[in-house]
């Protein structure tokens, strides 16, 4: 009971503006290892003050601490606190080396408590960090935790700030706790501050204030900044409709892209197409593996590595398939339809006996990883983008590749007239194999692009067969432009009714417009003139 | 040149009667070894008479899939679509008829938190009722698709296409839960059927034999249908449809006819099969049923009623009895038996005894550009 | 024998046979051995469920293995029949049959997923056979024929709730509710707005989307559950019940677009270990799951259940982590040992003695709770842990209850 009263009593101490010179560390340190809640939260809220009282040695301490708090990295003892830190135990009093005596233990992180952890973390590497970047971007991640940060604290930060964009953003945060000041000049000001950042948790916090506002000149501010940021999210949102139904244009065009080769050029439906795009996925872990091994330097780049062996390897499967299975089945479409099926089925159980049927692991570097805001609360995340690219750029090689290229002739030549190109010379078995080969590395690279994206397992490749088909039917057999907007359309379509109807409703109704579109339309939208 | 490549796919008589002599065979030897003699040297146990019947089904599938891919040339990969739809309709029966006369309440009402079941479960309880819906609905699915498709022409790979992109509409909407078929859980639970006990040994029994002589009956009546008239233009349309056209037939309603029948069929199989498995949920409608269904028929061999049947019997038992022993090899097994005959016996395996009708293989190109011929009826 | 038949047959495949030399199940006959007692594994290896399943059939033969290491039941070697239904729900069904039938197994362990519990239902109850099935699930359900080894959302969803709306738990006050179309999700769903309504919470506190299973891109979902946590009326959270791989889809997601854990909480009702197995979980730190074990529980007795894993899988070349536990796994486990004491106290392996016997049973689960069975219905009584997800893919405990909670097979927030 007498501890309770002395840790009520010390908490009280360090509430109190300017009353704390120098933290209590032992106290604190043994309120965070008390397994009582409140008390953790208080000791932590106190430690997001350190830098403001207690200079620049003060607030590296408290960030230890609480970082070790957050990492569950601190150890409590019987003899005092310890973190866990890369060379061993230090003390947590001193952060000097230490050795304790007896069991430690680790306090429990539960949600509330990381989240005031994670906030005085940022608060203190405001005062210790010494890198633009890692200050800008406490300060970023201040401004969307403003409940966690005071007035006071932040004039000190302001005080030590060289860099005038930091401090900017300090100033801004500053300004937007004004919006419970009685003067309301300065609750105009907080308004401006925190409508220039126009998401929708800032209109949140703008609409509550403006339902206990009274003053009319702050009501039209507020009002007059709601408008705004409402036009600005309305923006945002519309990107972000777009961007999401880009990006699955992109994933449909990268499974299709191979597939209007192989279909548009020999008439053969490969149905393991999906497991070509796990074959290029497979081979792209195996680089990164393989990288990891031999040059670790470089592991951030392995996708980029990857290209060529993603497409390699699926190229050659391809070319295996087609020299020996498909080869024998030319006259016989239908058929290749069951042979490919055989192969998938294939394909997919030994990849399962012979790799398993985890997902596996893929290092995110920081190209695919995250995303960044652009408008409103629409952020563009970077794996989607990496998919685009990897998209637009494979479709424009093979639009170069069959436009200026002698194979690409070649293979013009034979989809058109397949009798009158081996009339001509073309060596029409020679081109339907590299053509096979090509459809199949595209699907190849599929795989890599959509390993940031989704799960790479066996069965990773059988979802995609049903969409790819009727991206190259509705497209037109043969047309690359016409896949291109296939894909596009049924991306946008789908996205569009996806908040209305939910995603099955989304995918049910796409799939039903296509097949009705193609009863009126069989050969798609972009037909090649004339029957071949 | 229409989708079918290989010559010379005739009905064998012979075989087509040795397989009718061996399914009369089994539907007169299932009730009495797998009922009074069930526990004799040579009975049949109530789980492989249960697997009978279901092979039964699933070769009665394959015979509508035969009809319409082997006799007119026209591949689908969504028969899977109304081997559910007879399915559900008969499921939605047993339930409705359970809850009815038995008060047992569907998991489906409990799941949803209906206190009594949709309109359209209206009179379902009936058996001839819901006999009707089972011919009618499906028949009526295929006509409406079947008119739209055949008269622009989409044919080849774009219809097997499109079909399985129906099916596959069909398995979305089914696994969603307020499509009010059970969704993903699809129904179970069935506790008579017609009055009888699901799980005694004579009902057992008795579906695989009903299933045996229905599947019989059919087998029969779409053989002489084949060697009909009709059976004829079929083939014709297969071999050379434009050529037919331009000989005067209308070739949409013979298609549209068989394409219907074929449905049918279909969806009876589908009523034979829930009764016997106990579930039906949108699994069976996924890409790869259908795509089974088009294995089968194509290694007993197309165009031949008794390859059909042959082919679902000895992959379906095949499957049955690896995937219990040896699970890791079936897909390869599968695998590997589909490429071996798709790639050396082109008939299936009728090939294996018939006499090489067939000239010796086209010129490559000449095979090529029949491909892309193929691809062209599309357009 | 059986590797025979195996080579026949394959041999008679590849000739392409005809149907007279193809064996058939029904047709294979095998000594039954005096001394061997046979239990089934209905666990799909292949098809979309074998990640998470598979592993449970290596689970049954190690704890077969461990009684038969201390003498074997009532005298006989415990033998593991394995099938694979390969995540095919029918195909459930016909293996149930066959391993009761054909392989006449004194019990099953088997089942993930709902339906293919629902679809092997009816084969155990016709045949008065005994289901054991590991998976947390939807309640609602109580068949003499199945022993439910994991909890309804009784004793594990609602605990976990209340804990994430104490103020400890961060006070949640907002729920968005995402799972997998189906009845797993939707019943939970079903009762935690009974429940809540039960607590004063209205209907504008929560929403609620469905996917359908398999769903991967969870772009528009993500974007609209930013923009309910943006919403005033408190702390939100996400339960999350989707399943499988559009877990880690979701959570790709999820941090992509920058959502941290302590902002939105992500309650992932059916998230294992081992659905993270493919990514970088270091920015997923402090997500939430409940189950009624987690590999970090205390105790010597989950120390043992690990190591022997461990070795199991080194030993027997499975092709999963050897240190990687989930709640399923300690169930198929339990289940295997539960029905091993409760045909020893019968005295026999004949399913109602096995089923009476089984009521007041008790066993040390590596969870370190002392789980029991009750003599009213074949529920499980076990703890609950609520886990907050760490960088190394693994769930550390954030809470657990004080006792084992009565399972309550029919939930009273259903018709709410």
């Amino acid at each position: 009971m007498a501890r309770r009263l002395a840790l009520l009593i010390s908490l009280i101490c360090l509430a109190l503006p300017g009353g704390a010179a120098a933290l209590d560390r032992v106290a604190i340190l043994a309120e965070i290892c008390s397994e009582d809640f409140r008390a953790q939260q208080s000791a932590l809220e106190s430690l997001a003050g350190a830098g403001a009282d207690n200079g620049r040695e003060g607030a590296v301490w408290a960030r230890a601490v609480v970082e070790g708090f957050e990492g569950r990295d601190l150890r409590c003892g019987a003899d005092g606190a310890y973190i866990e830190g890369p060379e061993g135990l230090v003390s947590a009093e001193t952060l000097a080396r230490a050795a304790p005596e007896g069991d430690l233990s680790a306090p429990s992180v539960n949600l509330r408590l990381r989240a005031t952890a994670a906030s005085a973390g940022f608060v203190l590497a405001l005062f210790t960090e010494d890198s633009i970047e890692a200050r800008l971007r406490a300060a970023g991640r201040l401004d969307r935790r403003r409940e966690a940060v005071s007035a006071p604290v932040l004039a000190a930060a302001l005080e030590i700030e060289r860099d005038p964009a930091i401090a900017a953003v300090i100033v801004e945060i500053r300004t937007s706790l004004l919006l419970g000041d009685p003067d309301p000049a300065r609750r105009i000001e907080a308004i401006g501050a925190i409508a220039t950042d126009a998401t929708l948790r800032n209109r949140t916090t703008i609409a509550e204030a403006l339902e206990n506002e009274s003053d009319p000149s702050v009501r039209a501010a507020a009002e007059a900044a709601l408008a705004e940021i409402d036009r600005t999210l309305a923006i945002g949102k519309a990107l972000a409709t777009l961007y999401s139904g880009v990006s699955y244009a992109s994933v449909l065009l990268l499974a299709a892209l191979g597939l209007a080769i192989i279909f548009g050029l020999m008439g053969v439906i490969n149905l393991a197409q999906g497991e070509l795009i796990m074959v290029g996925a497979y081979a792209t872990y195996f680089t990164q593996e393989l990288i990891r091994i031999v040059l670790p330097g470089a592991l951030d780049w392995y996708l980029f590595l990857a290209i060529p062996v993603s497409f390699g390897a699926a190229a050659l499967v391809g070319i295996v398939i087609e020299a020996t299975v498909i080869r024998r089945l030319y006259a016989r479409p239908l058929m290749t339809l069951l042979a490919t099926w055989a192969i998938s089925l294939l394909l997919i159980n030994a990849v399962r006996v012979g790799i398993g049927t985890q997902n596996l692991e893929f290092h995110q570097p920081a190209y695919v990883s995250g995303g960044f805001p652009v408008i409103g609360d629409f952020i563009m995340t970077s794996n989607r983008l990496f998919a685009i690219a990897i998209a637009i750029a494979a479709f424009f090689a093979v639009l170069a590749l069959i436009r200026f290229t002698t194979l690409g002739i070649n293979m013009r030549a034979v989809t058109q007239n397949r009798a009158m190109a081996g009339a001509a010379g073309i060596d029409t078995r020679r081109t339907d194999r590299l053509a096979f080969g090509l459809g199949s590395g595209l699907a190849g690279l599929a795989g890599l692009a959509l390993s940031p994206l989704y799960n790479v397992n066996p069965t990773m490749g059988t979802g995609f067969i049903v969409d790819s088909f009727m991206v190259v039917v509705l497209g037109g057999v043969g047309s690359l432009a016409g896949a291109v907007v296939a894909a596009f359309g049924i991306g946008q379509i789908n996205v569009a009714i996806e908040p209305v109807y939910g995603a099955v409703a989304a995918k049910v109704i796409v799939l039903l417009l296509v097949i009705l579109f193609i009863q009126r339309r069989p050969e798609g939208l972009f037909a090649p003139k004339g029957r071949r | 040149m229409a989708a079918n490549d290989a010559v010379g796919r005739v009905e064998r008589p012979g075989l087509f009667r040795a397989v009718a002599a061996a399914m009369a065979a089994i539907a007169v030897a299932l009730p009495i070894l797998g009922g009074p003699m069930a526990d004799g040297p040579a009975g049949i146990s109530p789980y492989f008479a249960n697997i009978i019947g279901q092979i039964a089904t699933f070769a009665l599938l394959a015979i509508a899939v035969d009809l319409i891919w082997g006799y007119a040339g026209i591949l689908s990969l969504g028969h899977g679509l109304f081997f559910a739809f007879g399915g559900y309709l008969v499921a939605m029966h047993m339930l409705k008829a359970g809850y009815v006369y038995d008060g047992v309440t569907p998991d489906v009402m409990t799941f949803m938190g209906w206190t009594e079941l949709p309109v359209h479960w209206f009179g379902l309880e009936f058996f001839p009722y819901a006999l009707i819906l089972i011919f009618a609905l499906p028949g009526l699915l295929a006509f409406a698709y079947g008119y739209f498709s055949f008269r622009s022409r989409v044919a080849g790979v774009y219809f097997a296409i499109i079909t399985q992109a129906l099916t596959y509409v069909a398995m979305l909407l089914m696994f969603r839960n307020d499509t009010g078929f059970g969704g993903n859980n699809g129904m179970t639970g069935f506790t008579k059927v017609l009055g009888f006990d699901v799980g005694a040994d004579s009902t057992i029994v008795g579906l695989a034999t009903a299933s045996v002589v229905i599947t019989l009956g059919i087998y029969l009546g779409c053989g002489r249908l084949m060697r009909s008239p009709f059976g004829r233009i079929l083939i014709a349309i297969r071999d050379e449809e434009d050529r037919l056209r331009f000989l005067g037939y209308d070739t949409l309603w013979p298609k549209l006819a068989v394409w219907t029948l074929s449905a049918m069929i279909a969806a009876i199989a589908g009523a034979l099969y829930v009764p016997q498995v106990g579930i039906i949920n949108p699994k069976l409608l996924s890409p790869e049923l259908s795509i089974e269904i088009a294995v089968w028929v194509a290694l007993g061999g197309r165009g031949a009623l008794a390859g059909a049947v042959i082919g679902a019997v000895l992959i379906s038992a095949l499957k049955f009895w690896l995937t219990g022993f040896a699970p890791d090899l079936w897909p390869f097994i599968l695998a590997g038996v589909v490429l071996l005959i798709v790639i050396t016996l082109p008939n299936g395996l009728l090939d294996l005894r018939l006499p090489r009708l067939r000239a010796a293989p086209a010129p490559a190109g000449g095979a090529a550009s029949g491909a892309a011929a193929e691809v062209g009826q599309g357009g | 024998m059986h590797r025979r038949s195996v080579i026949k047959g394959l041999g008679a495949a590849a000739l392409g046979a005809t149907a007279s030399s193809l064996p058939l199940p029904g047709l294979i006959r095998r000594a039954h051995a005096a001394d061997t007692v046979k239990i089934g594994c209905l666990f799909s290896s292949s098809g979309t469920m074998a990640n998470i399943e598979g592993r449970l059939n290596y689970v049954a033969r190690m704890a077969a293995e461990e009684i038969n290491a201390a003498g074997g039941v009532l005298g006989k070697t415990v033998e593991v029949v394995v099938t694979d239904p390969g995540s095919d729900w029918p195909l459930y069904a016909q293996l149930g049959r066959q391993l009761i039938s054909q392989e006449e197994v004194a019990s099953i362990f088997g089942c993930w997923t709902s339906v293919s519990r629902k679809s092997v239902l009816p084969v155990v109850e016709q045949s008065d056979a005994l289901l054991y099935y590991p998976l947390h699930f939807e309640g609602e359900e109580n068949s003499k024929n199945v022993v439910y080894l994991n909890s309804p959302p009784s004793s594990s969803v609602l605990p976990a709730v209340d804990y994430l709306m104490s103020e400890e738990g961060g006070s949640a006050k907002r729920f968005f509710m995402l799972g997998s179309d189906y009845v797993w999700p939707r019943t939970i769903n079903q009762q935690l707005k009974g429940y809540w309504g039960e607590k004063g919470i209205g209907a504008d506190a929560w929403r609620e989307e469905y996917v359908p299973v398999g769903h991967s891109n969870f772009q528009t979902l993500v974007n609209e559950i930013r923009a309910f946590a943006d919403q005033p009326g408190g702390q939100p959270i996400v339960v999350l019940t989707v399943v499988g791989n559009s877990i880690p889809d979701f959570f790709r997601e999820f941090v992509n677009q920058g959502i941290a854990a302590f902002d939105v909480p992500v309650l992932g009702l059916d998230a294992v270990e081992a659905d993270f197995e493919g990514l970088d979980t270091s920015e997923l730190v402090g997500h939430l799951n409940c189950w009624a074990y987690l590999q970090n529980a205390a105790g010597s007795r989950n120390e043992e259940f690990l190591a022997n894993w461990a070795s199991y899988v080194g030993a027997n070349d499975v092709p999963f982590r050897p240190d990687v536990a989930i709640d399923p796994m300690v169930s198929t486990y339990d289940g295997v040992h539960l029905w091993a004491m409760a045909a020893e106290k019968a005295g026999s392996f004949d399913v109602p003695a096995v089923r009476e016997a089984s009521a007041g049973l008790t066993f040390a689960c590596p969870s370190g709770y002392e789980i029991s069975m009750t003599a009213e219905n074949n529920y499980v009584k076990r703890g609950v842990f609520i886990g907050s997800l760490n960088e190394t893919q693994g769930y550390d405990i954030l809470w657990q209850s004080e006792d084992t909670p009565t399972p309550v097979p029919f939930s009273p927030y259903m018709n709410t």
